[in-house]
C-alpha cells in the first residue's frame, strides 16, 4: 500500500484521540478563561480506570469506557468545586501554578499506586489485527478509534449546535456578562461543561492506551499536544479543535515516517507556522 | 402605598473601590415608566448595571416587588423579571439571530412570532449570525432578545445611540408601540431627552452620580429652562 495512505490513516486515528482529549479544555478555556493544565490528568485517570477494571477485575474493555468517562467527569467537577472556582478571577500565572501542581500530584499518585512502568493492556480479540481493503492494511483498533471519535464528535456538535444547552454554552463563551444578564446561570452551565470536558478526556485517555501506552508521565507528555491543539484551533471552537487535532495527528505521524530526524520538532514547527498565520487560532474568534 | 415594582433606597454603587453613584432613591410602580437623563458620564449606565447586579453596592437597599435583591446575582434578577438591553447591544456574534432570541427566552406574551411582528427585519435575517447585522438591526435584536425573556421591567440603555436618523425614527416608533401597551414597566436611558420624555411618565436627572431632579416627564418636557439647565437640551420655543 502506498505509505501516504497509511500515514494519513494513522494520523487521523491519532488526531481523533487528541481531539477527544483536548475539546473539553478548549471549551472551558474559551468560556471561563480558566487555564486548566491538569486537563490531561483527567485523561490519565480514565486510562488507569480502564486498565484497573480490565486487569484486576476482569471487566470487558467496552464496559470500562463509560466508567472512564464518569471518572474523568467526577474528578473534574470535584476539583472545580474545591479549587478551580476560587481562581476564576485570579491571573493566569496563579491558575497555571495551581493546575500544574495538580499535574505533579496526579503523576506522583499514579507512580505510587501503579509504578512507573507502562501498563499492559490486552484488547479484545475482535479489535486486534488488521483488515485488508483494496491493498490497504488497516488496523482494526484504529478503524474503531476513528469511528468512535467521529460518533462522539457528531453527538457533541449536535448538542452544542442544535440544543438550547449548546446555544447557552456558546452564548456564555461569547459574552459571559450578557449571558448572566439574560438569566443564564453561567456557573451551573460551566459546571456541566467542565464535567463533560473532563469526561471526554477520561474517555480519550481510556481509548488512547492501546495506541499511545500509559504511564504516569502521560499527564505531562500529552498536555503539550493538547495545548497545541487548543491554541492552533482557537479557544472555544469545536471545529477549530477538530481541524487542529487532525492537522497535528497527521503532521506528527508524517514526521515520524518521512523525516524521523526532525520528528520531535516538526509539530512545534507546524504550531509556529499556524500561530503566525492565524494568531487567534484556525477558527478563533478573538 | 401600593407595592412598588422596583425601589432604590439610598444606594451607593460603583466599581471596586470607586464610587460612581451615591444616595440614589427612587420608586418605580408596576407598569410605570422612567426616563433616566443626564449628560455623558454621570452614572446613567452604572445605574442600569446596578439594577442588573453588575456593580459593587456600598450602601443602601434595592427592593424588587417587596423582596430585597441587593445581593442577588445578575441571572437571578433577570429570572425575577428584569430584561436588559445593554448600551453596547452585546449581541452574541456566535449565535444566529433566532438563537439570540431563544437562548434565554422564557414563556409569556412575547414569543418569536410577536417579536418578528414588531421587527419584521429580524425575521428576514433569522439565519444570519449576530456579527452580520447592521447597527440598527443589532439594536432591534438586543431589544427583541430582552423582550423574549418576558420581563416585568425592561431596561433600555441608550437604544438610539449611534444610529442613522431614519433608523432612530423606526426604532422610536417600535419602542412607542411596544411600551404604549403598558404591559411592562421600563426605564429608558437616552441622550435624545425629548424622545425619552415623550415616551415616559416620570423622569430622573442624574448629575455627578446623584439625583438632581425627579418629577413628571411631561412637566419637565414643558419646562425648557429646566431642561437646558439639567441636560443641556435647548428645544425650540413652540
Amino acid at each position: 500500500m502506498p505509505p501516504v495512505f497509511g500515514v494519513l490513516f494513522d494520523g487521523i486515528a491519532y488526531g481523533m484521540l487528541l481531539f477527544l482529549m483536548s475539546v473539553g479544555l478548549s471549551v472551558t478555556l474559551g468560556m471561563m478563561n480558566f487555564v486548566n493544565l491538569a486537563h490531561c490528568s483527567f485523561a490519565m485517570l480514565g486510562g488507569y480506570v480502564t486498565v484497573t477494571l480490565m486487569n484486576a477485575l476482569g471487566w470487558p474493555f467496552f464496559a470500562t469506557l463509560p466508567v472512564a468517562f464518569i471518572a474523568g467527569a467526577v474528578a473534574s467537577i470535584v476539583l472545580e468545586r474545591l479549587f478551580f472556582r476560587r481562581f476564576y478571577n485570579s491571573n493566569e500565572l496563579n491558575q497555571c501554578l495551581l493546575t500544574i501542581g495538580i499535574v505533579f500530584v496526579s503523576i506522583a499518585a499514579a507512580a505510587y499506586i501503579y509504578g512507573t512502568d507502562q501498563q499492559p493492556m490486552q484488547l479484545p480479540p475482535y479489535l486486534q489485527g488488521s483488515i485488508h481493503f483494496r491493498g490497504l492494511d488497516l488496523a482494526v483498533y484504529r478503524l474503531f478509534l476513528i469511528a468512535a471519535a467521529a460518533l462522539i464528535t457528531i453527538v457533541l456538535v449536535v448538542t452544542l449546535e442544535w440544543t438550547r444547552f449548546g446555544a447557552q454554552v456558546r452564548a456564555a463563551v461569547n459574552n459571559q456578562r450578557m449571558a448572566r444578564g439574560l438569566g443564564i446561570d453561567v456557573d451551573t452551565l460551566f459546571g456541566f461543561t467542565f464535567a463533560l470536558g473532563g469526561g471526554l478526556a477520561g474517555l480519550g485517555g481510556a481509548l488512547a492506551i492501546a495506541m499511545l501506552g500509559l504511564d504516569p508521565s502521560f499527564a505531562l507528555t500529552y498536555l503539550i499536544y493538547v495545548l497545541i491543539v487548543v491554541s492552533v484551533g482557537g479557544l472555544g471552537s469545536i471545529a477549530g479543535s477538530f481541524a487542529a487535532a487532525m492537522l497535528l495527528g497527521v503532521a506528527d505521524m508524517a514526521g515520524e515516517y518521512y523525516i524521523p530526524a526532525l520528528s520531535s520538532v516538526l509539530i512545534y514547527l507546524v504550531m509556529l507556522v499556524m500561530i503566525m498565520w492565524r494568531p487567534s487560532g484556525l477558527f478563533g474568534r478573538r | 402605598m401600593a407595592e412598588m415594582l422596583l425601589s432604590f433606597r439610598d444606594v451607593r454603587a460603583g466599581y471596586g473601590a470607586g464610587i460612581v453613584l451615591d444616595a440614589i432613591t427612587f420608586d418605580l410602580p408596576e407598569n410605570g415608566s422612567l426616563a433616566l437623563l443626564g449628560r455623558n458620564g454621570v452614572g446613567k449606565s452604572t445605574l442600569i448595571l446596578t439594577i442588573m447586579g453588575m456593580t459593587q453596592i456600598g450602601r443602601g437597599r434595592i427592593v424588587w416587588r417587596g423582596r430585597d435583591i441587593t445581593t442577588d446575582a445578575p441571572h437571578r434578577r433577570a429570572r425575577a423579571g428584569i430584561g436588559w438591553v445593554a448600551q453596547e447591544r452585546e449581541i452574541f456574534s456566535a449565535l444566529t439571530v433566532e438563537e439570540n432570541l431563544t437562548v434565554a427566552a422564557r414563556p409569556g406574551r412575547w414569543d418569536l412570532k410577536s417579536v418578528y411582528d414588531l421587527f419584521p427585519r429580524l425575521a428576514e435575517r433569522r439565519r444570519n449570525f449576530g456579527n452580520q447585522l447592521s447597527g440598527g438591526e443589532q439594536q432591534m435584536l438586543a431589544i427583541a432578545r430582552a423582550l423574549m425573556t418576558n420581563p416585568a421591567l425592561l431596561l433600555l440603555d441608550e437604544p438610539l445611540e449611534g444610529l442613522a436618523p431614519i433608523v432612530v425614527e423606526e426604532l422610536a416608533a417600535a419602542i412607542r408601540r411596544m411600551t404604549g401597551e403598558g404591559a411592562n414597566a421600563f426605564i429608558l436611558v437616552e441622550q435624545h431627552a425629548d424622545i425619552a420624555l415623550s415616551l415616559t411618565q416620570s423622569a430622573l436627572v442624574i448629575e455627578r452620580g446623584r439625583i438632581v431632579h425627579s418629577g413628571a416627564s411631561a412637566a419637565l418636557l414643558a419646562d425648557h429652562a429646566a431642561l437646558d439647565r439639567l441636560v443641556g437640551l435647548r428645544l425650540a420655543e413652540a
